[in-house]
C-alpha cells in the first residue's frame, strides 16, 4: 500500500498539469450540483419554516363566490367546539386604481391592482413591514386608508399622504409596504400590485357585484392539535361546493414534495455536466494509459503486481477527482456568495448557504463519475506485458478490449445510470437522462466519424496547411471525437435554447398580431355595456367587442351513455368537476366548426321544453372525455342557480386562435339567461400608443369604477421578460456546458502536445515557417470546430422541431440565422482556443524539441 | 543457478509459426559471468527474456535459483523478479517521471524493504552518481542513465543479474566503463551475470561465452583470462 501511495504521488506530481483541465470540468459539474441543490434546499427550509405565514392562518376556508348563509352556518357549526381561537374575514378582488385628477403628481395615471380587504384581527401569522419603521396597524386602514407597495407609488407618481381612487372612491395612502410576508403563496398569478384596505371599505366600493371576480376567505387560528381534524371535517362538508379548505400543514407537505422534485431535476443538469467532465476524464486516462505502457512494463519488470500498478493509477485518479470536487465545492461557495440578494428575492430567500447534504452529494457524484469513467481505460494496464521492454511488437496486443474490459464497460454504464437515478430521485427520470446522454454522445460520435470521413478527402489538398490539418485530425491518439462530443454537446445546448426562444417569440408576435386586442376590460356589468362602448369610442380603432362570461359547474348529466344524476356522481366520475367559463351567443366564432348536431341561429323566445331551460353546444373534448352527446341533458350550476340544458350540437374549437376565445360550453340565448348572474368581458383595439391606452383606462375608471382593464401589451411584455429570464438561465447552463467543452478542448490540446512538439520541430527543420505551422493548427481546429458546430446545429434543428411540435405545440420555424451563427461561432471559438493553447509549441526551438523527444 | 531444459520458443506470424529458439538445454553456475553472443535475430534477447520470466517458453522447463519459473502466473513471476533477478536494458527503461534516486528506490519499495533509502543512497554512490541523484532521466546522459539502471537492478541484491545489450546505446568509451562496472559489481557479490552482447571485446570480460545462431546454441566456450 505504501508503494501504491508513493508511486501515485510521484505520478500525480509528474502529470497533474496535463490532467488538471479534465478535473476542472468535473469541478464545474460538482459546483453546479452543489449550488442548485443548495438553492432549492435553502428555499425549502425558508418556506417550510414560514409555511404558516405563507398560508396566513392555521386553516383558510375560501370561495370564489360570496358566502351564503348555508355555508357560513356550516363553518359556524363545525368550528364551534373545535378549538378555534380566532377568526377573521378577508376579501380579495381586482380593481383599477387611479391617481386623483388635479393632484400635483401622477395626474391621469391608472393601474390594475389586487385589493385585499382585511379586518382588525388580520394577520394571524406573518408580518407586514412598513417603510420608515412604521408598525402595521389596522388603524392605518380606517376611514379609507390604504397601504401600498413601493412600485405602485413609483408607477403612479404618488407619495404617502396622497390620494388614490379605488373603485371610484378616494383613499389616502397611509404607508408603504416594504415586505408582505402574509399568504404570499396562496394568490397564484397576480394582475397587479397588492393594496391593503379595510374590509368594510372594500364592501362599500360596489366591486362585489354579480359575476365579479373576487375571492372570499375565512382565516382561522386553531389549537395545534385540532388543525388536521377540523380541516378534514370542513373539506368533507364542502366536498360538493366551490369552497376549498387549506391548512398550513397540508401546504407544507405539498411544498416539500414539489421542491424535492425540483431539486432532483435541477441536480440532473449538474449531473449532465459532471458526465461531460467524465468523458474528458475517460479520454485523458486513455491517452495516459497509452503513454504509460512502458512505465507499467518497467514496474512489472521490477516486480510490481498488476494490482499494485492499477492501484497506483486509480489512486492518482482519486486524488485528482478529490481535488476537482474540492475545487467544485470552492467554486460553489464563491458563487453563492456572489449571487446578489435581488436575484434571490423572488425565491423568498435573502442569501444562500451551501448545505452539508448538497456539498456531500456534489463531491460524491464528482468522485464516482471520475472513477467510473477512468476505470475502463485503466483496466487496460492489467494486460501490459513486461516483455515489451525487450520486444516492442508485444505492446499491440494490450490494446484490444477483452471480455473483462467489455464487462467493466457495461458495469460502468450501469453504475452511471444508478448515479443518475440517485440524483434524479426517480428511476424513470434517471434512466431517461442516462439514455438521452448516451444516445446524444453516440449520435455525436457517429456524426463526427461521418464528417471526419467526409473531410478526409481534403487530405489530398494542394494547400499544405489544409492537407496536414486534415491528416492531423486522424493522427493516432487523436482527440477529434472527444472534442467533437464535448464541444458539440455544449454548442448543441446553446444553439437549441436560442432556436426555441426565437420560435416562442415569433409565435408570440404572431399571436398578438393585427387582430388581437390591446386592452381587455373585465367585470363589465350588463347595464354598463352600452356606456363602456360610448366612453371608449373616442380612443379605439373599432367599437368594443363584448362577450358575456359566467362561471358554471356541471351538477348532473342525463344522457344515453353518461348518467351522472347527482353532483356527487359528477365528482366521482371526475371528468367534469372543474369550474368552466361559459358564454351565450347566437352565432359561431371563426375558430369553431360544428361536427355534430346543429348550431342555433337565433335566441330562444321561451324555454324549449317543459324541463329544459335552454340549449347548449359542447366542445368535442367534452364528448370525448365525458361521453356527453347530442340529445343529452346537462344541468349547470351558475353561481348557485341550476339550469337545465339540452345538448344540440358539438363544436370543434381551434384553441390556439385565442383572440376568438374558446369555450367548452356555449348556451343558446333564452329568457333563463337573464336570471343568471354574469358580467361581460370587452376587447379593445387602441393601437400602439401608450397614451391612448392610458386614456381609455382613465375613461373606463372614471365612468365605471368596478370595471378592470388588463393591458395586453404590458402582459405580453412581462411574459416576454419572463421568457428572456428563463432563456438567460438556461443559456447560462448551456454556456457552462460549452465552457466544460472548451476546457476539455484545452486539455486535449495539452494531451497531444508531445506529439505536436515533435511534429512541429520536424516541420520547422524541413523549412516550414512558424506562420505556416500556425496556419496548419488554425485550419485543424477551425475544421474541428466547424464540424462540432454543424453537428450541434443539426441536432438543435431536430430538438427545436420536436419541442415546438410536441411540447409547445406551436408552428416550427428553422431559424437558419441562429444555426449558421452557432456553427460559425463554434468554429471561431475552437479555432481561437486551439491556436492559443498551441502557442508555446509554435515558439519552441526545433533542435531542443527534437533532442527532448528523442 | 540457472537451468534450461529443452526450452524452445515459437511465435505465430502471418506467414505461419516461426521458431525463434530451438530446444535448448543449458546450465549456468552460481557466480558465473556468461556472455551470450550472436548476430541480430539469433535469439539472444529471447533467451534472456525467458530466463527473466518476461516470456513463457513454448516447451521445456526453466529453473532459477532452484525454483521452476515455467508454470508460474504473471504475478508470481513479477514477485520472483523483484526478489531474485535484476535486469539492465539496452534502452535503460527508467521511469521518466521519477528522479534517478526514486528510480533506484522503486524495486525496494515494491519489495517493502525497510532500509530502502539508505541502500538507495549507497547504490547511487556505488555507481558514481551522488551529485546527480535528484535529476530526472531526461536530464542525464546515456551513460548516466545506464548506471542508474544498473543501480536499480542491484537494488534488491538479486542473485541473478541479466543485461540485454547494456552498451548498445552508448559510445564505446562509456560502454566500456558501464560494462566494467557491471562485471565488477557482479563478481564482487558472487552474482550470476548473464550478458547479451554482440561486441566480442565486451564478451571477453565474461567467464564463458555462449554463441547463438538461428535460434540454436552453436558454441559454448570459456574465456581465457
Amino acid at each position: 500500500m505504501r508503494f501504491v501511495l508513493r508511486m501515485a504521488w510521484r505520478e500525480t506530481r509528474a502529470s497533474w498539469l496535463r490532467l488538471v483541465f479534465f478535473f476542472v470540468c468535473v469541478a464545474l459539474g460538482v459546483a453546479a450540483i452543489v449550488v442548485l441543490r443548495s438553492v432549492v434546499q435553502n428555499v425549502r427550509e425558508t418556506l417550510t419554516r414560514e409555511a404558516r405565514q405563507i398560508v396566513g392562518a392555521d386553516v383558510v376556508v375560501q370561495s370564489p363566490r360570496p358566502w351564503t348563509r348555508e355555508i357560513l352556518g356550516t363553518v359556524d357549526r363545525l368550528t364551534a367546539d373545535s378549538g378555534v381561537l380566532a377568526r377573521t374575514e378577508v376579501i380579495e378582488t381586482r380593481t383599477m386604481a387611479a391617481s386623483v385628477p388635479g393632484g400635483d403628481s401622477g395626474k391621469g395615471r391608472v393601474k390594475l391592482v389586487e385589493l385585499r380587504g382585511v379586518e382588525d384581527a388580520f394577520p394571524f401569522y406573518g408580518a407586514i413591514s412598513l417603510e420608515g419603521g412604521q408598525a402595521y396597524s389596522s388603524r392605518l386602514l380606517e376611514n379609507h386608508g390604504t397601504l401600498v407597495p413601493p412600485e405602485f407609488l413609483a408607477e403612479m407618481g404618488l407619495a404617502v399622504g396622497d390620494t388614490v381612487r379605488l373603485g371610484g372612491t378616494p383613499f389616502t395612502v397611509r404607508g408603504v409596504v416594504r415586505e408582505d410576508r402574509v399568504q404570499r403563496g396562496g394568490g397564484g398569478f397576480a394582475f397587479g400590485p397588492r393594496l391593503y384596505v379595510s374590509l368594510g371599505d372594500l364592501r362599500g366600493l360596489g366591486l362585489l357585484g354579480f359575476g365579479s371576480s373576487a375571492t372570499y376567505q375565512i382565516y382561522l387560528r386553531i389549537e395545534e392539535s385540532a388543525i388536521t381534524g377540523l380541516t378534514t371535517r370542513l373539506r368533507s362538508a364542502f366536498e360538493q361546493q366551490t369552497v376549498s379548505v387549506r391548512s398550513w400543514r397540508a401546504f407544507e407537505d405539498r411544498l416539500g414534495r414539489n421542491l424535492t422534485t425540483a431539486e432532483n431535476y435541477l441536480s440532473l443538469v449538474g449531473f449532465a455536466m459532471v458526465v461531460l467532465g467524465g468523458i474528458g476524464v475517460w479520454s485523458v486516462t486513455r491517452v495516459i494509459v497509452q503513454q504509460k505502457v512502458k512505465s507499467v512494463a518497467i514496474l512489472k519488470c521490477l516486480g510490481a503486481s498488476s494490482r499494485a500498478v492499477l492501484g497506483t493509477y486509480v489512486t492518482v485518479v482519486l486524488w485528482l477527482a478529490s481535488a476537482g470536487s474540492a475545487l467544485g465545492l470552492g467554486l460553489a461557495l464563491a458563487v453563492v456568495r456572489a449571487v446578489p440578494a435581488a436575484v434571490l428575492q423572488p425565491l423568498g430567500i435573502t442569501a444562500i448557504t451551501v448545505t452539508v447534504s448538497a456539498a456531500a452529494q456534489g463531491v460524491l457524484v464528482g468522485l464516482l463519475v471520475s472513477l467510473l469513467f477512468a476505470l475502463v481505460p485503466l483496466l487496460e494496464m492489467r494486460r501490459v506485458k513486461p516483455l515489451l521492454l525487450l520486444r516492442a511488437d508485444t505492446a499491440g496486443s494490450a490494446r484490444k478490449p477483452d471480455r473483462a474490459s467489455r464487462l467493466a464497460g457495461a458495469a460502468t454504464a450501469a453504475a452511471l445510470m444508478l448515479v443518475a437515478v440517485w440524483q434524479a430521485g426517480s428511476v424513470r427520470a434517471g434512466v431517461y437522462v442516462s439514455l438521452g446522454l448516451g444516445a446524444s454522445a453516440l449520435l455525436l460520435m457517429l456524426a463526427a466519424r461521418l464528417l471526419v470521413w467526409m473531410t478526409s478527402r481534403l487530405a489530398a489538398s494542394r494547400v499544405f496547411a489544409v492537407r496536414h490539418a486534415i491528416i492531423s485530425l486522424a493522427r493516432p491518439g487523436n482527440q477529434t471525437r472527444v472534442i467533437l462530443i464535448a464541444v458539440g454537446l455544449g454548442a448543441f445546448f446553446v444553439i437549441s435554447i436560442r432556436s426555441i426562444q426565437a420560435n416562442l417569440l415569433a409565435e408570440f408576435t404572431a399571436q398578438i398580431g393585427q387582430t388581437s386586442p390591446d386592452l381587455v376590460l373585465i367585470d363589465i356589468q350588463r347595464d354598463q355595456v352600452q356606456g363602456v362602448d360610448t366612453a371608449t369610442r373616442p380612443y379605439v380603432l373599432e367599437p368594443i367587442r363584448t362577450m358575456p362570461l359566467m362561471r358554471a359547474r356541471v351538477v348532473g348529466v342525463d344522457g344515453r351513455r353518461a348518467r351522472l344524476p347527482t353532483p356527487d356522481a359528477v365528482r366521482q366520475q371526475g371528468r367534469l368537476t372543474r369550474e368552466f367559463g361559459v358564454t351565450y351567443r347566437d352565432h359561431l366564432q371563426p375558430n369553431e366548426t360544428v361536427v355534430a348536431g346543429d348550431f342555433w341561429a337565433a335566441a330562444l323566445p321561451a324555454a324549449p321544453e317543459p324541463d329544459v331551460d335552454t340549449e347548449v353546444s359542447i366542445s368535442e373534448e367534452v364528448k370525448r372525455d365525458a361521453d356527453v352527446d347530442v340529445g343529452d341533458l346537462v344541468r349547470l350550476d351558475v353561481a348557485g342557480q341550476v339550469i337545465r340544458t339540452r345538448v344540440t350540437s358539438i363544436r370543434r374549437v381551434a384553441w390556439d386562435e385565442t383572440q376568438n376565445g374558446g369555450f367548452f360550453f356555449v348556451l343558446r340565448p333564452a329568457p333563463v339567461i337573464d336570471r343568471l348572474p354574469h358580467a361581460f368581458v370587452g376587447f379593445l383595439r387602441t393601437g400602439d400608443d401608450p397614451a391612448t391606452r392610458a386614456g381609455v383606462q382613465r375613461a373606463v375608471v372614471d365612468g365605471f369604477p368596478n370595471v378592470s382593464a388588463i393591458d395586453v401589451r404590458a402582459v405580453v411584455a412581462s411574459i416576454r421578460s419572463v421568457l428572456d429570464n428563463i432563456t438567460l438561465g438556461v443559456t447560462i447552463v448551456g454556456a457552462i456546458t460549452l465552457m466544460s467543452g472548451v476546457l476539455i478542448l484545452v486539455g486535449a490540446v495539452a494531451m497531444t502536445k508531445f506529439q505536436r512538439v515533435y511534429e512541429t520541430a520536424i516541420y520547422r527543420t524541413l523549412g516550414a515557417s512558424a506562420r505556416l505551422v500556425a496556419a496548419t493548427v488554425a485550419v485543424e481546429y477551425g475544421v474541428l470546430g466547424l464540424l462540432a458546430g454543424i453537428v450541434a446545429s443539426v441536432g438543435a434543428l431536430g430538438l427545436s422541431w420536436a419541442i415546438a411540435r410536441f411540447l409547445l405545440e406551436i408552428p416550427w420555424r428553422p431559424e437558419p440565422g441562429i444555426l449558421v451563427a452557432g456553427a460559425a461561432g463554434t468554429a471561431a471559438l475552437v479555432c481561437t482556443v486551439g491556436v492559443l493553447a498551441s502557442v508555446d509549441v509554435l515558439l519552441r526551438k526545433p533542435l531542443g524539441a527534437l533532442r527532448e523527444t528523442s | 543457478m540457472i537451468q534450461l531444459t529443452d526450452v524452445s520458443r515459437t511465435v505465430h506470424t502471418g506467414a505461419g509459426p516461426l521458431t525463434i529458439l530451438h530446444p535448448t538445454t543449458l546450465g549456468i553456475a552460481r557466480g558465473q559471468v556468461v556472455a551470450i553472443t550472436g548476430p541480430s535475430g539469433s535469439g539472444k534477447s529471447t533467451l534472456l527474456g525467458l530466463i527473466a520470466g518476461l516470456d513463457a517458453p513454448t516447451s521445456g522447463r526453466i529453473e532459477v535459483d532452484g525454483e521452476s519459473i515455467t508454470s508460474r502466473s504473471e504475478e508470481q513471476l513479477a514477485r520472483l523478479r523483484g526478489e531474485k533477478i535484476g535486469i539492465v536494458f539496452q534502452f535503460f527503461h527508467l521511469l521518466p517521471s521519477l528522479t534517478a534516486f526514486e528510480n533506484i528506490l522503486v524495486p525496494m519499495e515494491i519489495a517493502g524493504a525497510a532500509d530502502a533509502h539508505a541502500r538507495a543512497k549507497q547504490l547511487v554512490a556505488d555507481v558514481g552518481l551522488s551529485d546527480r541523484a535528484h535529476h530526472y532521466p531526461s536530464q542525464l546522459s546515456g551513460g548516466e542513465q545506464q548506471r542508474v539502471a544498473l543501480a536499480r537492478a542491484l537494488a534488491n541484491n538479486p542473485p541473478v543479474l541479466l543485461a540485454d545489450e547494456p552498451t548498445g546505446n552508448l559510445d564505446s568509451a562509456t560502454g566500456r566503463q558501464v560494462i566494467e562496472l557491471l562485471v565488477a559489481v557482479g563478481r564482487r557479490h558472487g552474482r550470476t551475470l548473464v550478458l547479451v552482447t554482440h561486441d566480442p571485446d565486451l564478451a571477453a570480460l565474461a567467464d564463458e561465452v555462449i554463441a547463438l545462431r538461428d535460434g540454436r546454441v552453436v558454441e559454448r566456450r570459456p574465456v581465457r583470462s
